[in-house]
């Protein structure tokens, strides 16, 4: 609780700062599901295939919204290289919800199309704003330890000579 | 905060579902305004229950609102009510959530001040829960150290 | 079609980075009852209350339940709107369908937001999926910084177009006395000097987290005609969602995606006779996060073609004085309170037509204004408002 005092009959108004981290339980659902066990077991990424307009859903979902339809269980391995498409990087750090940090500059991330596959937002390791400029063919890093969260799994991409 | 925040992942059995426990921290802050500032800081500073009057509606609000719910009319005029009143209805609350002021069992009831027109949601303490009774006359009791809380009172206790 | 609805009475408060005085409820008290005084009718005349706020952002669970009696909404029926970032537009559609229905005479809309209370980044970082995003989303910010150089890359704009809309921005939000960031900014070196929030994206190269409500009362035809010396009528409102895009949410690298702007536009238009929109309608208020945003709407509202609308920011046609004034406000660069920015965008529009903006009234004669909305992932909501039918 903090409160304001200034000076000489200037009102003082209360405010109250609260400060409580809140709880979830997310159930990933069938289809995510699928995706975080091929992640933790395989490190590799899936995906299904809607059966109408043949386009790779992601993420993987259990019904194509374009087309309306029940997605199925057509499944795909992607490669985990890929083509920076865009990126960008922090440098005013922003509060970051999921783990009480603040994201500290530079952050890298990029929309990454991963060959034969589908578009994802995703780290980059490199971190200098000249060579970010360059960067083009990227791939998967995967986490070693502590897998199970899906595309958190993958640590960063890292720039590939091709 | 990297152990408040620490999240896990369960596999449920025989299905390929993951729960994912975790937790969101997003701060913030509540600001009372001008009128409930003045509520709280006469609690703080004068050990005062004050509340607003409605002329037109000749009702008084408390703690004090800045707008008469039933005319609109915007209410400046302040009032102090009793810090004696009659208990209206009550009830015990066992489990513990994370949020009570203290700890549990608490025994919470709804209070119309002498003077105020609303009932004030508080505490009552130094009394049985079996000997509450629906129109007993309760008195607060405020707290030693006062910040500008609802809280600047500690509760309300039969009167003697 | 419905029946003809419009736009009665008109208020904002005056948005600020902070409200201490006042707590949320009382914010909109003050909107409600300035709008209440711009149509001169009282709180008992108002039928039904819809209100539009992003509850996350103050973690106020449910705040319509708690100013029932700021908002003069004491037993009367009403909703809250809650569609992302168009939701203070899609209120106003809601209570445009209930007046236009014929079975509510008049209906109170109000788009607010107390952000001083809370952390709106950390809050829109926390609405992706809870462990799909984590970690590597940063917030609305990082896809407007991605989109700003796809639009430098692809359409040839440089930075220094950017800052001239800023520039025109500012120009706007000073004569405008309800503008939160009114900051008198002199030139283009300025804005690029102000430095980098998100490359390429600079501090002054986006919206603020603003403290305001904006409150618009809408009544039936022929109590409009009764009541209103200056009625603003709402020709139509279309709202058209998607998906995300499947390369992200705001901006679409691919080039094969169909954004809901375009189409909202090419509806609206058609569906209103519209066929050179800068010529048929006379100005826009529309919802720029950010000023390289702005030039990338003026190409999907179909106000020039594709690729080119930082030029017609170089030839100075959406300045004040120009052909086709877009944002003359100030727009969200300078006034941001979420729930509120897209009633605001629609309050603006309908003070241009009334002809009552004061110093930021447009030179143009307004009988007919855009209003836009945008939210996540890219959705729309367009209105358009003309002063006779």
């Amino acid at each position: 609780m903090t409160t304001e005092k200034t000076a000489e009959k200037k009102p003082e108004y209360i405010k109250v700062d609260i400060a409580r981290p809140r709880a979830y339980r997310w159930s990933s659902g069938r289809h995510l599901g699928k995706l975080y066990r091929e992640a933790l077991d395989n490190k590799r990424l899936v995906t299904n295939r809607c059966p109408k307009c043949k386009e790779l859903l992601w993420p993987p979902a259990g019904a194509c919204g374009r087309c309306n339809v029940e997605a199925g269980e057509d499944w795909v391995a992607m490669s985990d290289k890929g083509t920076v498409i865009q990126y960008t990087y922090l440098v005013f750090p922003l509060w970051d919800p999921h783990y009480g940090d603040r994201l500290a500059n530079p952050y890298p991330t990029a929309t990454i199309k991963l060959d034969e596959g589908v578009f994802l937002v995703h780290f980059l390791e490199e971190k200098d704003p000249e060579k970010l400029k360059k960067v083009k063919r990227v791939q998967a890093i995967w986490k070693e330890e502590g897998r199970g969260r899906g595309l958190a799994d993958i640590l960063y991409f890292r720039t590939i000579d091709e | 905060m990297a152990e408040l925040m620490a999240d896990r992942v369960e596999k449920l059995k025989d299905l390929d579902v993951f729960v994912y426990h975790g937790k969101i921290y997003i701060p913030n802050t509540y600001t009372a305004g001008a009128v409930g500032s003045q509520f709280l800081i006469e609690l703080r500073d004068n050990k005062r229950i004050m509340g607003t009057k409605c002329p037109a509606c000749d009702l008084v609000y408390v703690p004090a609102r800045s707008v008469c719910k039933y005319c609109f009319a915007q209410l400046d005029q302040w009032v102090e009510v009793s810090d004696i009143g009659t208990l209206q209805t009550y009830t015990v609350a066992g489990q513990r959530n994370g949020v009570q002021p203290v700890d549990p069992p608490i025994i919470y009831g709804i209070i119309q001040l002498d003077g105020a027109t609303t009932g004030l949601v508080h505490m009552l303490s130094e009394v049985d829960f079996e000997k509450l009774v629906i129109g007993m006359r309760v008195k607060a009791v405020f707290s030693e150290k006062r910040v500008g809380s609802i809280l600047d009172i500690k509760y309300f206790k039969p009167l003697a | 079609m419905g029946n003809r609805v419009a736009i009665v009475g008109i208020g904002q408060t005056y948005h600020k980075s902070n409200r201490k005085d006042v707590n949320q409820q009382e914010m909109v008290g003050e909107a409600v009852r300035a709008a209440l005084a711009d149509a001169q009718m009282k709180a008992k005349d108002i039928e039904a209350v819809f209100t539009a706020n992003m509850e996350t952002f103050e973690n106020i669970f449910l705040p319509d339940e708690m100013m029932a009696d700021e908002m003069a909404a004491f037993m009367k029926p009403g909703l809250k709107v809650g569609t992302g970032g168009t939701s203070g537009a899609s209120v106003v559609e809601e209570g445009f369908h209930f007046v236009a229905s014929g079975l509510f005479d008049t209906a109170l809309v109000i788009g607010f937001e107390k952000q001083d209370c809370g952390d709106t980044t950390a809050a829109i970082t926390a609405a992706v999926t809870p462990v799909w995003g984590k970690g590597v989303a940063t917030g609305a910010i990082g896809e407007f910084a991605k989109q700003a150089l796809t639009y430098m890359e692809k359409s040839g704009a440089k930075e220094e177009h950017a800052a001239m809309v800023r520039l025109k921005a500012d120009k706007g939000a000073c004569r405008n006395p309800y503008a939160h960031l009114r900051l008198g900014l002199k030139s283009i070196k300025e804005v690029l000097d102000s430095g980098y929030l998100v490359w390429p994206l600079r501090f002054l190269d986006f919206c603020p987290q603003s403290v305001g409500a904006c409150a618009l009362i809408l009544a039936s035809e022929h109590k409009a005609k009764k009541i209103a010396k200056k009625p603003v009528w709402i020709a139509d409102v279309i709202t058209v969602h998607q998906e995300p895009f499947r390369a992200g949410s705001f901006g679409d690298p691919t080039g094969k995606e169909e954004y809901t702007q375009d189409i909202a536009a090419d509806r609206l238009y058609k569906r209103n006779g519209i066929t050179n929109p800068i010529k048929d309608i006379c100005m826009a208020e529309i919802y720029e996060p950010s000023n390289w945003e702005e030039m990338s709407h003026y190409e999907h509202l179909h106000f020039c073609p594709k690729n080119e609308g930082w030029k017609m920011v170089e030839k100075g046609i959406t300045e004040m004085e120009g052909a086709f004034p877009v944002n003359p406000s100030g727009g969200v660069i300078a006034t941001n309170p979420i729930g509120a920015t897209p009633t605001i965008r629609v309050a603006e529009a309908a003070l241009q037509v009334r002809g009552d903006a004061g110093e930021h009234q447009v030179t143009r004669d307004v009988h007919t204004a855009l209003a836009t909305a945008l939210g996540g992932p890219n959705w729309t909501v367009a209105t358009l408002l003309r002063r006779s039918l």
